[in-house]
């Protein structure tokens, strides 16, 4: 037994240093985030291809009670609902792990070390902390880069044969802030944000189990935000009608809409709210702002743009805060 | 290459924003290297704070700290630490545990220094670390830094955990790899027996200030243990005296002959703590090396209180 691995492993090939040393601290993280992975990954994989084929082919050729062929009968139908149920989980997971990573990132990563003191074991060894900290982002990072990135593809291809045989007649449009979200590359700016948060959050409470209450609930708080700018971080089109015309049709995303008076201002439009309603007389026409489907990739990338500048900036906050605490020159 | 393993000048930390915060207050010390010094004071004397601060774990708040003649944090490949709570990844075993010293050492880890520590506790290499005893996982943590090969060693408080058996056969691996290396080893505690016999030099903090610092016989011999009927001891420093009955019993710095009449004998190592100790409002003492030039020490830059004024520098042959 006296016989250790330490020199032996010297010859072997895999990861040295802090890389082995983080992959070894946090290999239960990296075995569950492989797990998810590929937990999301089966389920969109057999959405896009057996799944999908099994819906559809029941959606307009199943028969209904009546005997007769019609689409849409028969929505309820177990592999239909088989069907959405996966692509749900694999959208759903690609959604949730931003939140899981704040969580993990401020409690398990860095809150624990703190907390033990074996964040002082580290950095006693031949590493400084500036070191540590970018190792610890770094590694991460990376490996929640390159699952988000597989994720999306192939949430993408998923969607585009979703997309192509049931055009709006989905549960789900491409607008869906889940489906938005695991389209493009703001699921892997989500994730990144994630850990950075999680990082900064991590160094402040220097505890595992606040930084799991503080991580979620700014996680948290972060994702719900975004979520109400997003209709606005590109301009939306305009559609108008008069009055006598009704409404304007539904197109992708609404921003907002409401009733216009003759002086063109824009005012709520109370119909909206409830039918017992009469069109005041200041009311001459409809409006509605909103985003059709060729806005897609606008809105993904300022997005991405303002998260990953946020997450840049979280990035410095926490190297500027380790080494004002530990005195470091490097 | 420089011949000073610590220096602080002026040294102060405090914790928090409040204004007696202060962990260590204008700390003022030097060790020079080679030695074996022992940091001796009671609990919160900032013992462990001065350590963290020469590991490079901690921004000072005033004041400054240099190590092997550089900041901490470039000494840092050059001096292990071992801190108080002797924290060590629960998850990993012990085989594990000095793989990482070795990937995080890579320039200069020897694995036989750290394997034999490990084995001479009979500990089985595959056990996790969460398994051990407190004992354990001390002789694991001192494994990790001697494995690093420093010619600094910090150890806040390394033998608090171990049985006396252990703690013996520890210090003597210790000690005896230090002498072998040339190794400067710093060790807190506040069992002052446990330092006895070990150390050549005492840096004693009391209430984050140092009370006293210099090489240990040194200060030993500054001190005279005196006995004898009431009576005045000026010019003598009286750091604590004590009465029973018509005798006086006292422990004073000499300032020139003692009057006849006193019985003298030199106090040991214990005598001289506990009595420091027990009089918090005794003046420093600072000493430092017969034959160093450097002499500097006594300039103390934060005299705010008034409570150092009776700090002199005196060299070692007293």
């Amino acid at each position: 037994m006296t016989a250790l691995t330490t020199t032996a492993s010297r010859t072997r090939g895999g990861p040295r240093g802090l890389t082995w040393t983080l992959l070894r601290l946090h290999s239960a993280a990296v075995w569950f985030w492989a797990l998810l992975v590929a937990v999301a990954a089966g389920s969109l994989l057999w959405a896009a291809v057996p799944g999908g084929d099994a819906a559809w082919a029941v959606y307009h050729s199943g028969p209904c009670a009546n005997g007769v062929v019609d689409e849409g009968c028969n929505i309820n139908a177990p592999a239909i609902e088989l069907y959405g149920t996966a692509m749900y989980l694999g959208s759903a997971i690609i959604n949730i792990a931003p939140l899981l990573v704040a969580v993990w990132a401020g409690a398990a990563l860095i809150g624990r070390e703190l907390e033990n003191g074996t964040a002082k074991l580290a950095w006693t060894q031949s590493v400084t902390p500036a070191r540590w900290l970018a190792a610890k982002l770094a590694l991460p990072a990376g490996l929640l880069t390159a699952g988000a990135l597989l994720l999306v593809q192939l949430h993408r291809i998923m969607w585009q044969a979703h997309d192509s045989r049931w055009k709006g007649a989905g549960v789900w449009q491409w607008h869906d802030s889940q489906i938005l979200i695991s389209n493009g590359p703001v699921a892997v700016a989500h994730v990144l944000l994630g850990l950075a948060v999680g990082v900064l959050i991590g160094l402040l409470t220097r505890r595992s189990l606040a930084s799991m209450g503080y991580g979620f609930f700014t996680m948290g708080g972060l994702l719900y935000a975004l979520e109400l700018v997003r209709p606005h971080l590109w301009p939306a089109m305009t559609a108008t009608k008069r009055a006598a015309e009704g409404q304007p049709p539904y197109i992708g995303m609404t921003v907002e809409e409401g009733g216009i008076t003759p002086g063109g201002d824009r005012v709520p439009d109370l119909c909206l709210m409830s039918t017992d309603c009469m069109p005041g007389e200041d009311v001459v026409g409809y409006y509605r702002d909103y985003h059709p489907a060729s806005h897609f990739w606008h809105l993904q990338l300022v997005e991405t743009g303002i998260v990953l500048a946020v997450t840049a900036v979280l990035v410095v906050l926490s190297f500027r805060l380790l080494r004002r605490r530990t005195g470091g020159t490097s | 290459m420089t011949d000073t393993a610590i220096e602080a000048a002026a040294l102060g930390k405090r914790f928090g924003w409040r204004q007696k915060g202060w962990a260590l207050r204008d700390c003022t010390l030097r060790l020079p290297v080679g030695r074996v010094c022992a940091v001796v004071g009671p609990n919160g004397a900032g013992k462990s704070t001065l350590l963290a601060h020469a590991a490079g774990l901690l921004a000072p708040t005033e004041g400054g700290i240099t190590v092997l003649g550089t900041t901490p944090s470039a000494a840092r490949e050059r001096m292990a630490y071992v801190a108080q709570d002797k924290p060590l990844y629960p998850q990993l075993t012990v085989a594990e545990t000095l793989r990482m010293g070795a990937e995080l050492n890579p320039r200069r880890w020897d694995a036989a220094v750290a394997e034999r520590i490990v084995d001479e506790g009979g500990l089985d290499f595959g056990s996790k670390i969460r398994s051990l005893s407190g004992g354990q996982r001390t002789r694991v943590a001192l494994a990790l830094a001697l494995g690093k090969r420093p010619e600094l060693l910090l150890l806040d408080e390394p033998m608090a955990d171990l049985d006396p058996l252990a703690r013996h056969q520890l210090m003597g691996t210790l000690l005896a790899d230090a002498a072998e290396h040339g190794t400067t080893v710093v060790m807190s505690s506040h069992v002052v027996a446990e330092l006895e016999g070990s150390c050549d030099h005492l840096f004693l903090l009391g209430g984050g200030r140092v009370r006293l610092a210099g090489p240990l016989d040194a200060l030993i011999a500054a001190h005279t243990l005196v006995t004898g009927p009431t009576g005045d001891l000026a010019p003598h420093i009286v750091v604590e005296s004590r009465t029973t009955g018509r005798q006086i019993t006292a422990l004073i710095r000499p300032e020139g002959r003692i009057a006849p009449g006193w019985q003298t004998a030199e106090p040991t190592l214990e005598e001289l703590v506990l009595a420091h100790l027990r009089a918090p409002g005794a003046p420093a003492l600072t000493l430092t090396d017969e034959g160093d030039a450097d002499n500097s020490q006594g300039g103390n830059g934060g005299n705010d209180d008034g409570e150092t004024n009776g700090t002199r520098t005196r060299g070692a042959s007293v």
